[in-house]
């Protein structure tokens, strides 16, 4: 090895390291999972409001479903099925194991209702 | 720090308002958009690691690239399966079969998207299962394109019945067309892709590929086969671009074999005698001749010694497509569509032309630096193909995760491709597991294949100024123009990534606006007002009484 190249490696080297600093200056603590969280889901017609639940995984979530009309509740991705009469809430539980942006649907009509989004620790 | 966290968390509250449209054509992606604090990262890295190689050629001129090959047909077992008759046909056969159940199941099948094999095998495996192919393994295409196989077919049969010179009308292709019909033909394909609002409707799909198919076969009897395949064929040419990335190349090592192939002697191929990725003359070639070579990623890119102002186009508006898919879905484009109400459809145009008018300017700029060495023409050709890895690194940050994820989905669809209700392998009931990857772990390889897609992008452009002028002074002028390029390119990719997916809604667009994670009761009272409005504004920010 050269000097040229043996001055690059270091050049290369150095940059690296500081791109690894840089990296863990940037990257904020993880945050802790709220035990538990409770949502209530109210669905009027073809929206759910709130449009998008936001939870940090491994919370547990407990959703409190409200229709005004009968719809087959559905998460995708964790594939939750609820059916939901009006007048008649419905609670649905799980543990937000996965992480990602789940769409949620009325399974009868295909439509979709809002978001579930579970964002990483 | 904590403002870091705040800030992605506004953004990541964004509401998002659902819809019957799905990005791109069908399936959505559960990628969650990356968070600020890594696409600051990420674009700092970009930057840095951007001026760390240009310091490092300044002090270390590369050789032009005379890169390694390795002959994978001499390594006998490969070159009795590669060979081999019955491989060959069975690809072949698998392929056609694919392309009649699409048309099949697209026709006769449950039209719901998610039951019917045809969206998921079209929009996820073969379009992004099949590019990720193509710039990762190598070009298969020329050997199971459905269309050239079916012709060929029709052709054979024609001259058992008698027709000699096949199925070839002998009409003269004009010269001035060029590409200029595959890259028509791509545009309408994006446009299904990422506009229409029934791109995932498996009768769509059949439909459209049967009009395609008509007109690829009423093309290639005018023109010719190949001559079509070259220059109309819209896949032909797309995975013809990507296959300049791959590690592996088709090379005939006779010149006699290509002296009078229209395909090499014309400009693009005119690659100093040697015979690289022509399909027609490695299909010609004796088998003596042929080699398939492995080599380093991506220097094909670097091959290139002419490119005509329609491949440079072509070239440019596959760089915006791309982009243009993901583009649709953020808030500020959602939002300047509200505000401007233009169509869809004149996006698709303008984010071409726009993404032309800048690649001109920096050429403009670099030939500037270049104080008239070189003219416009050739920059503008030359540095073309250094910009796709960047496109590539795009094109798989953004849909890994929905061929690993979504793409499962061709597991269940296999056994009921039709939504009948059968389960030919068993396999009917199987259902994804969407936790393949975690976000985060998606988040950094993003960013990792990003800033590697530019990095390689920048080597390309620097192997390109080698070879375009002789000083080294000049040589390190020319680059930074196309280097602020790459910057610009790479970190509006990180851009798009980072931000939070804004759907659309009963085809009508939303605009995106932040608000604070509302209080659910608050919330419901606001909607019994809007109760049964379809399509539905989005309720009002909380800070409303």
């Amino acid at each position: 090895m050269n000097r040229v190249q043996s001055r690059n490696l270091v050049v290369v080297l150095i940059t690296l390291i500081a791109l690894l600093v840089l990296f863990f200056l940037l990257r904020p603590e993880s945050s802790a999972p709220e035990e538990e969280e409770q949502v209530a889901l109210a669905i009027n017609g073809n929206t759910m409001s709130p449009e998008e639940v936001s939870v940090t995984e491994g919370t547990h979530v407990n959703l409190q479903i409200t229709s005004d009309h009968p719809i087959e509740f559905h998460v995708h991705g964790y594939d939750l099925e609820e059916e939901v009469q009006p007048g008649e809430p419905v609670e649905l539980m799980f543990e937000a194991t996965t992480t990602g942006r789940f769409p949620i649907e009325d399974h009868d009509t295909e439509v979709e209702l809002g978001t579930l989004i579970v964002q990483p620790r | 720090m904590r403002r870091f966290i705040l800030l992605t968390l506004t953004l990541v509250l964004l509401v998002a308002t659902p819809g019957q449209a799905l990005a791109h054509g069908f399936g959505q992606s559960q990628n969650l958009p990356l968070p600020f604090w890594l696409y600051l990262f990420a674009a700092a890295a970009v930057v840095l690691v951007s001026f760390v190689q240009i310091s490092l050629f300044v002090t270390e001129r590369h050789a032009l690239p005379r890169y390694p090959r390795l002959d994978l047909l001499q390594l006998g077992s490969l070159r009795a399966l590669l060979s081999a008759r019955p491989f060959l046909f069975g690809l072949r056969l698998l392929s056609v079969a694919l392309f009649v159940l699409v048309i099949l199941s697209g026709i006769l099948g449950a039209q719901a998207p998610s039951s019917n094999f045809a969206p998921t095998f079209v929009w996820i495996i073969w379009w992004v299962g099949l590019s990720f192919f193509t710039a990762f393994v190598g070009n298969i295409w020329p050997l199971v394109n459905p269309w050239k196989i079916l012709f060929e077919s029709a052709e054979e049969f024609a001259r058992l019945l008698g027709i000699k010179r096949g199925l070839y009308l002998g009409a003269p292709y004009p010269a001035s067309w060029g590409v200029w019909p595959a890259l028509a033909l791509y545009a309408v394909f994006v446009w299904v892709e990422n506009v229409f609002e029934g791109s995932a409707t498996p009768l769509n799909i059949a439909l459209f590929a049967l009009l395609y198919s008509m007109f690829t076969w009423s093309n290639m009897y005018f023109f010719g086969k190949e001559t079509w395949l070259r220059r109309g064929e819209a896949f032909s040419v797309y995975f013809g671009v990507l296959a300049k990335f791959a590690p592996t190349e088709v090379r005939v090592s006779a010149p006699e074999t290509c002296q009078d192939c229209g395909a090499c002697r014309t400009a693009e191929q005119a690659t100093k005698g040697a015979c690289v990725n022509c399909y027609e003359c490695f299909a010609r070639a004796t088998p003596e001749d042929r080699q398939l070579n492995l080599r380093p990623p991506a220097v094909g890119l670097t091959l290139t010694e002419q490119v005509t102002p329609d491949r440079m186009v072509f070239v440019v508006f596959l760089l915006a497509s791309v982009t243009y898919d993901s583009l649709l879905g953020t808030p500020p484009w959602v939002e300047l569509q509200t505000l401007t109400a233009l169509p869809q459809t004149l996006g698709l145009i303008v984010v071409p032309l726009v993404f032309l008018g800048v690649y001109v300017g920096f050429v403009k700029l670099s030939q500037l630096f270049s104080e008239g060495y070189v003219t416009f023409g050739q920059l503008a050709a030359a540095y073309v193909y250094s910009l796709a890895p960047i496109a590539i690194a795009y094109l798989v940050a953004h849909y890994y995760t929905l061929l690993l994820v979504q793409g499962q989905a061709i597991i269940a669809l296999l056994s009921d491709p039709f939504g009948w209700g059968w389960d030919l392998f068993g396999t009917a009931d199987y259902t994804i597991n969407p936790g393949l990857i975690g976000a985060d772990s998606v988040w950094y390889s993003q960013v990792a294949l990003i800033v590697a897609g530019h990095v390689v992008a920048v080597y390309l452009a620097h192997v390109a100024s080698l070879r375009l002028v002789p000083s080294p002074r000049l040589q390190n002028r020319m680059q930074y123009p196309m280097l602020a390029l790459m910057i610009l390119y790479t970190v509006f990719s990180l851009w798009i990534l980072s931000q939070p997916i804004v759907e659309k809604r009963n085809n009508e667009t939303m605009p995106a606006e932040t608000v604070s994670q509302p209080e659910p009761a608050e919330d419901a009272d606001q909607f019994d007002q809007n109760l049964r409005q379809p399509p539905m504004p989005k309720p009002p920010t909380p800070s409303a009484p």
